[in-house]
Order: C-alpha cells, then sequence, then structure tokens
C-alpha cells in the first residue's frame, strides 16, 4: 500500500508507525509529490505526535541515538525516495541488531550513508560561502525580522556604531538540501549578538536569529523586499571584489580547481563572482 | 570608509598574495567575544582564480619598506606604489568583512615600516582594536617581523592565534647575500621565544600552578635578561588564562543562570595557541633539496613548528643574483619538496634518508618514498601479515590509515592481498613492494628500472594542462648564490651561538 502523508518528519514518523502497526507500507509520498496511481487507492496518514515519539524512542533504544540523528539529516536532503530508504534502513537495523548501522557496505546502509555525506557536505560548504549583506528594515516598512523593530532612519549625527547596531545580517542562498537549522549553530556562534536572517530562496523558509536564540520560517520575496541595503554595503561588496582580483598569483591560474571546489550553481549568490 | 581604503586594500592585498602559508587551525575561541569563533577550523571560504583557498583576509599593513631584500616586490628600491593602512582602518574593515562571511579571519602581515619595532607596534594595534574594541574571537595568524623586541613579541602572541617568523632562504649565506637587512638573530630569536613561551604556558596553566603564574611569567617575558615588565604584560599575567585541555563548560553554566558570565565576553588570553609555523622561498638561491629538507627537519626539531611551507620562488626582479626574469617558478620542485615533508612528518623518516649527498636532489618524476624504496631495494618486499607498523609505513602506496589498518585486522585474520584495496592500499604503487602470505603480486622482477618505468607519469600535479617547468639546476648553479656543499647549514651556526641570542 502507498502511504500519503505530510511531509513533516512526524508525518514520516508516523508512517513507519503505521508500516508495522496496520498495513505494510510499498511506497511513502509527501502529499504533492504523489502520482496517482490506478490500481490502488492511496492511504493517507495524518500525522500523529504521540505514535512519532513511540518510533523515535524505539530508534533511540533499539538502534542508538546517532541512528536517530542519521535518519533525521537524511530526511532533510533532497533525495527521490529517501522515505522508503529510511524505513528499509530502520527495518534492517531493527531486525539485526544496532551493529547494523553503519555497516558502510551493506546495500540498505550505504545510500543512507551517502546521502547524510552529501548534506554533511553541503553545510560544511555553506559555512564558507554563504555571504551575507548588511541591511535595515526598509523605512515604510512595518517591524522588520530579527527583532529589530525601528523604522530604519540613521540619522546623521548617530555614530558607526549605532548605525551597525540597527543592522541586519541577510544572506540568501538555494542549497541542494534543508540545511537551514544544520547553519544554525555554526552561525549563532559566529554573530554572537548581531541579528541574522539566512533565507533558503528555494524553499521559502529562512534561519531568523539573535542572540544565540533562533527559529525557522516561512519568509518569501515579498518579505526580503522589506530589507534595504545599509549605506556601508555597496563599498564593502566592491571592496572584497577588489581584494578577490588584487590576490590571485597570475603564474598559478588554475580555473578548474576553482570550480572544482566553488561549484557554479553557488555562483548566483557568491559576492566575488560577479560579473565586475 | 574613505575610497582610499579600497586603492590600499588593492595594493597590500597584492603585496601579501605570495605568502602561501595561509590556513585556519588548531585554536578553539568558541563561546566568547562578542563575534566570531576560532572553534570551526578548515573552512574556506572562496576560491582565487589560482584556485588557492581563501580563508583568512590576507594583507599588509604596509608595503612601505626600509628593507631591500632582492627577491621582493616591496622592497626598498623597488618602483610600487606604497600604502599603509592606519590600525583602526584595518580592524574595521577586518570586522567587516568577517561578518559578510567573506573571511574566517586575519593574517596580517607587513613591510618594514621605520623599524621593526615600529611596525610591530601598529600591528599589535591593529590586533588590540580587533579583539579588544570589537570583541572580536575569529581567528589571527600574525607575521613576526624579525627583529622585533620580546616584549612586543609577546604582546602580539597574545592577541593571536597563530604566529609567523619566516626563514625566507634556507641557508645563513643566501639571507646575507638577498635578504642583507634580515639577520638569523632575527628570525631565530623570535622563534624560540615563542616555542619557550608556549611551553611555559602549557605549564604554568596546569591545575594547581596558578599561584605561581606571576613570578614564573615574568622571567618569561624579560627572557631571565631582568628588563622591566611593561605594564600591560603584568595586566595580561593577570590569571585570567585558560589552560589548553579545559572543558568549555562555562556557556552551559551561563544559559542555565541567563547571562553570560563577563569573564567570557573577552577573547581566551593564550599565547598563539595555534602554535608557530615558517617560510621558505624555494629556486631563488642554489641551496639543494638535501639542504632545504635538512634546515626544515632542524625547524621541526628545534622550535616545534606546526608546518615548514616551500613557496617556489616568482621572478619580481632582475639581479644578478636573482633566476633569470624569465625562469617559470618552480612548482613541481615544490611539490616534491612537501612530499618529502610529509615523509619527515607522518612516515618518520630522517633528512639523511631520503636524500645523501651524491644525490642531494630529488627525482622530479617520482614521489620520494618510491625512489628511497628503489634505492633500498634489500629491505622489500615487505611482508604485511608480519611487519611491523614503522615497517609498513615504508611501503609505497600504504599511509598512516592504511597501515594502522592492516594491523588491526591482523589481529583477527591474515590480510588478503583483496583486502588491501578496501582498507586504503593503492596498489599500482604498493604491489611492487610487498608480499602479502608469501606472495608477490608485482608482475615481473623487482628490479629498479623497470619498476620506475611503470610509475613515471602514473602521477602528476592537479591539473597536467599546467607547464610544469622543471629548474634549470645547471643555468641556476652557475649564477646564484647559496651554501655550497662544504658550507654549514644556519643552524649549525645557531647551536653555536645559542647563548648570544
Ligand atoms: S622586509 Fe624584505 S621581504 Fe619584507 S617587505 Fe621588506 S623587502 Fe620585502
Amino acid at each position: 500500500m502507498n502511504y500519503i502523508y505530510d511531509g513533516t518528519f512526524d508525518g514520516f514518523l508516523t508512517c513507519v508507525y503505521e508500516h508495522y502497526h496496520s498495513a505494510k507500507a510499498d511506497g511513502i509520498f509527501a502529499r504533492g509529490v504523489y502520482q496517482a496511481d490506478m490500481l490502488t487507492p492511496p492511504r493517507e496518514v495524518r500525522t500523529d505526535e504521540g505514535k512519532a515519539r513511540t518510533v523515535e524512542a524505539a530508534i533511540v533504544k533499539k538502534i542508538s541515538p546517532h541512528a536517530l540523528a542519521r535518519v533525521y539529516r537524511v530526511f532533510r536532503t533532497d533525495t527521490d525516495g529517501k522515505e522508503l530508504m529510511l524505513l528499509s534502513y530502520i527495518r534492517l537495523c531493527f531486525k539485526s541488531g544496532p551493529a547494523m548501522a553503519f555497516l558502510h557496505s551493506h546495500p540498505l546502509v550505504n545510500p543512507v550513508e551517502k546521502a547524510e555525506l552529501k548534506i554533511g557536505n553541503e553545510v560544511h560548504r555553506l559555512c564558507g560561502l554563504i555571504r551575507f549583506s548588511a541591511v535595515c528594515p526598509a523605512p515604510a516598512g512595518g517591524a522588520g525580522h530579527g527583532g529589530e523593530g525601528h523604522g530604519g532612519t540613521v540619522d546623521s549625527g548617530a555614530e558607526a556604531v549605532a548605525a551597525q547596531m540597527r543592522e541586519i545580517l541577510y544572506a540568501r542562498v538555494e542549497p541542494d538540501h534543508e540545511v537551514l537549522e544544520f547553519l544554525a549553530p555554526h552561525f549563532t556562534d559566529r554573530f554572537k549578538s548581531e541579528p541574522f536572517i539566512i533565507h533558503d530562496t528555494r524553499r521559502g523558509r529562512a534561519l531568523v536569529a539573535w542572540h544565540r536564540r533562533w527559529h525557522i520560517e516561512d519568509f518569501t520575496e515579498r518579505d526580503a523586499a522589506l530589507l534595504e541595503n545599509a549605506p556601508s554595503e555597496r563599498g564593502y561588496r566592491d571592496m572584497w571584489r577588489r581584494y578577490f582580483d588584487a590576490i590571485a598569483i597570475k603564474e598559478r591560474k588554475n580555473p578548474r580547481c576553482q570550480r572544482n571546489f566553488m561549484p557554479a550553481r553557488y555562483w548566483q549568490n557568491l559576492t566575488e563572482m560577479q560579473p565586475r | 570608509m574613505d575610497s582610499g581604503t579600497m586603492e590600499k586594500l588593492a595594493v597590500l592585498g597584492e603585496g601579501a598574495k605570495y605568502d602561501v602559508s595561509c590556513s585556519s587551525s588548531g585554536a578553539d575561541r568558541s563561546n566568547i567575544g562578542r563575534i566570531g569563533s576560532a572553534a570551526c577550523a578548515g573552512i574556506c571560504h572562496s576560491w582565487a582564480a589560482d584556485g588557492r583557498c581563501i580563508s583568512l583576509l590576507k594583507v599588509l599593513l604596509s608595503n612601505d619598506c626600509v628593507y631591500d631584500c632582492k627577491y621582493c616586490v616591496n622592497r626598498r628600491t623597488a618602483g610600487v606604489a606604497r600604502r599603509s593602512f592606519e590600525p583602526r582602518e584595518l580592524a574595521a574593515l577586518t570586522i567587516e568583512f568577517y561578518r559578510r562571511n567573506y573571511i574566517e579571519g586575519l593574517f596580517l602581515s607587513s613591510a618594514v615600516l621605520v623599524s621593526p619595532d615600529h611596525t610591530a607596534e601598529r600591528m599589535y594595534e591593529c590586533l588590540w582594536l580587533l579583539r579588544e574594541e570589537h570583541g572580536f574571537a575569529g581567528y589571527i595568524h600574525a607575521k613576526v617581523i624579525p627583529g622585533t623586541s620580546p616584549e612586543l613579541l609577546h604582546r602580539i602572541g597574545l592577541v593571536s592565534d597563530r604566529l609567523s617568523v619566516n626563514v625566507e632562504l634556507p641557508s645563513e649565506t643566501s639571507l646575507a647575500a638577498l635578504a642583507p637587512q634580515k639577520k638569523p638573530q632575527g628570525i631565530f630569536g623570535p622563534m624560540r621565544q615563542i616555542t619557550e613561551t608556549q611551553l611555559e604556558h602549557r605549564t604554568l596553566s596546569a591545575p594547581g600552578l596558578m599561584g605561581k603564574l606571576d613570578s614564573a611569567f615574568a622571567a618569561g617575558v624579560t627572557g631571565g635578561r631582568g628588563a622591566p615588565i611593561p605594564a600591560a604584560f603584568e595586566q595580561a599575567g593577570g590569571g585570567r588564562r585558560t589552560g589548553a585541555g579545559e572543558p568549555d563548560d562555562d556557556f552551559g553554566i551561563a544559559i542555565r543562570q541567563g547571562g553570560y558570565p563577563d569573564r567570557r565576553r573577552t577573547y581566551k588570553e593564550r599565547f598563539a595557541p595555534a602554535g608557530q609555523t615558517t617560510q621558505m622561498i624555494i629556486g631563488a638561491s642554489s641551496e639543494s633539496d638535501l639542504h632545504i629538507i635538512r634546515t626544515s627537519e632542524a625547524l621541526y626539531r628545534r622550535f616545534s613548528m606546526k608546518r615548514v611551507y616551500f613557496s617556489a620562488y616568482i621572478p619580481v626582479a632582475s639581479a644578478p643574483e636573482l633566476p633569470d626574469m624569465a625562469m617559470p617558478p618552480p612548482l613541481k620542485r615544490e611539490h616534491r619538496l612537501y612530499q618529502a615533508d610529509w615523509l619527515l612528518r607522518f612516515y618518520g623518516f630522517r633528512a639523511d634518508e631520503i636524500l645523501s649527498a651524491e644525490e642531494p636532489d630529488l627525482d622530479y618524476d617520482l614521489d620520494p618514498k618510491v625512489v628511497w624504496a628503489l634505492r633500498h631495494l634489500e629491505e622489500f618486499p615487505i611482508e604485511v601479515n608480519k611487519a611491523s607498523l614503522e615497517e609498513l609505513l615504508r611501503i609505497p602506496g600504504v599511509g598512516n590509515v592504511s597501515a594502522k589498518r592492516i594491523i588491526s585486522q591482523r589481529r583477527t585474520a591474515a590480510v588478503r592481498y583483496d583486502d588491501l584495496k578496501k582498507i586504503g592500499v593503492v596498489l599500482k604503487r604498493a604491489r611492487y613492494f610487498l608480499t602479502c602470505s608469501g606472495r608477490y603480486y608485482g608482475e615481473g622482477e623487482l628490479e629498479p628500472c623497470y619498476i620506475r618505468d611503470r610509475m613515471k607519469g602514473m602521477e602528476g600535479l592537479a591539473d597536467p594542462s599546467r607547464p610544469v617547468p622543471i629548474l634549470d639546476r645547471a643555468r641556476i648553479r652557475s649564477g646564484l648564490v647559496g651554501a655550497g656543499p662544504e658550507q654549514v647549514s644556519m643552524f649549525d651556526a645557531l647551536s653555536g651561538r645559542q647563548g648570544g641570542l
């Protein structure tokens, strides 16, 4: 039987629960992704927090907390058929014991491990490749995000520091996987006292953080339009580009190497890769 | 920020680009300061057109040099634009770049502006502003100007994560000829001070020793010379230091109490916790590779260097003592030297094993480990099921990880040839040099010429389309300065002179 769920992690865990307690799941699809199959009507699974917790506890107890973390991370990847892949993984470990969980040559474990590696790599890469802009809430707009509700007019006498206080750091990313929450620990430690927003433009979500507290919320281009570049922003971007050009050693030019490390799909949000 | 800053950044970034020693690692400054962390090492922010990772803002504080090192674009007699940052200006620029996530920290170097101490003072001011005024806890690597006084060096060390003093050239003769104002004492003195101060801090920050801190600290700072300690040091030594191995649990407490403990608001005051490195220019003078790796071996031993970097000389000036302007940088030589360096650091080789007076230069066609093996065929093939860790590490194609795996698998079952690949052994190289339960898998004889031919061209530099120039030794040797084979290395000279430094 095919399962259809709401696309949340709890929803997925509920499917795992149902797989064990009612009908066997042959396919698990997020709503919207599922394409109707004439022969067998799918089953709509209602997300049930209680069932989700039960499955979570079972994974922790019968496999390990590590394995739960892995399941969660892989669930956040953009992998076709990840639900069924994870279900098979969980079943295997339940049946054959926790030692299976990290046996990387096993055909059911290997794809899970690969997917986990992919999201891990993207998170690590983005820790370096994300570019922030200093922005202020637009004067006409209402409250900005990140907790600063100022009207945004910088009076001329204000010191640079005061202006900086009113600034928010805003970054656009278009990641392959749902990485926002995995970026949070690194960037909340990096920007200890500054409000910042990392906007996943592909999924219309944003990590909003200030003073080490963070959450993820829906965030649209309309929301983004309420943010205006701070007066100093342009200057720093230009300086960064100028620096970037200055430090390459022309005797050692190696564009292939550059492209290997910095895939072209990330370039649109990279300040230094914009045309001069 | 005024428009001059842009101009300065271009000039002073360009001036620092030849410095190759650039990686952020080793320090832990999470949960402190107002901005930044050096907890997460190895983050690359971008890759320049030459394919090098950009992790730190690498700039000179000034390129207005009073020295005249022949190999340097910024030497006094060169006709280049001169610029200097104001310490405050550079500190602000660093923070703004850091906020935008362009960089992981600052790599600050400088030409000699007026004098070494004058320069060091300005560098210190810049770093101090970053740490104290901006609350910056990110990574700082400071390049120490040779001849900087111990007092200033100490202060700089307390606000930096990593320090480096460039040894510049592999021998005293070359140094005297190409960088006449730089003296060996000015280079090795600071190196030694860094090593000793770190040693001291490690001992002193052990539990139960805090009380002894001040007196011992004073002795360290003045190097036993009895000079008065400037007020700034006494303050710095005031017992706020945290040990290298201390768990960072203050933050957890802070959360429970709903605030941050005050002392954690500032960066951790430790002396260059990420150690020191140095850099040597390759190919500007005529030293043999043997001389170069002996020198770097001595540097690792005596000063506990984290790394010795090699920088292939790129001609910037024409002078009778220097290679021809048309000479391409000896990149392949640099690559082989790094491989030799790897053997020194991780494989238990000694410099004298890799090269000898009869064969003082590396073979640019082959990995030095293969060369060594071919020269010592009497020790091969090695039986993987019997050999010690040290012996396994001598087999070309067997690395540290695979050697350890072989040993651990042997405990349960004999290693079979088919297992070796999974274990991570590079068989196309290794098979000529090992047996597995008595069987030899390299086809043909264990015979140098044969193996050599099979291996040549099997590996190259990362990009085969890139021209790989080989240094024309004869041409270089004839015209260049440098230590001849009979000449003592500057480290021999150093040990003889130790007391006077
Ligand atoms: S001291 Fe020598 S190497 Fe350094 S900037 Fe001046 S001339 Fe160049």
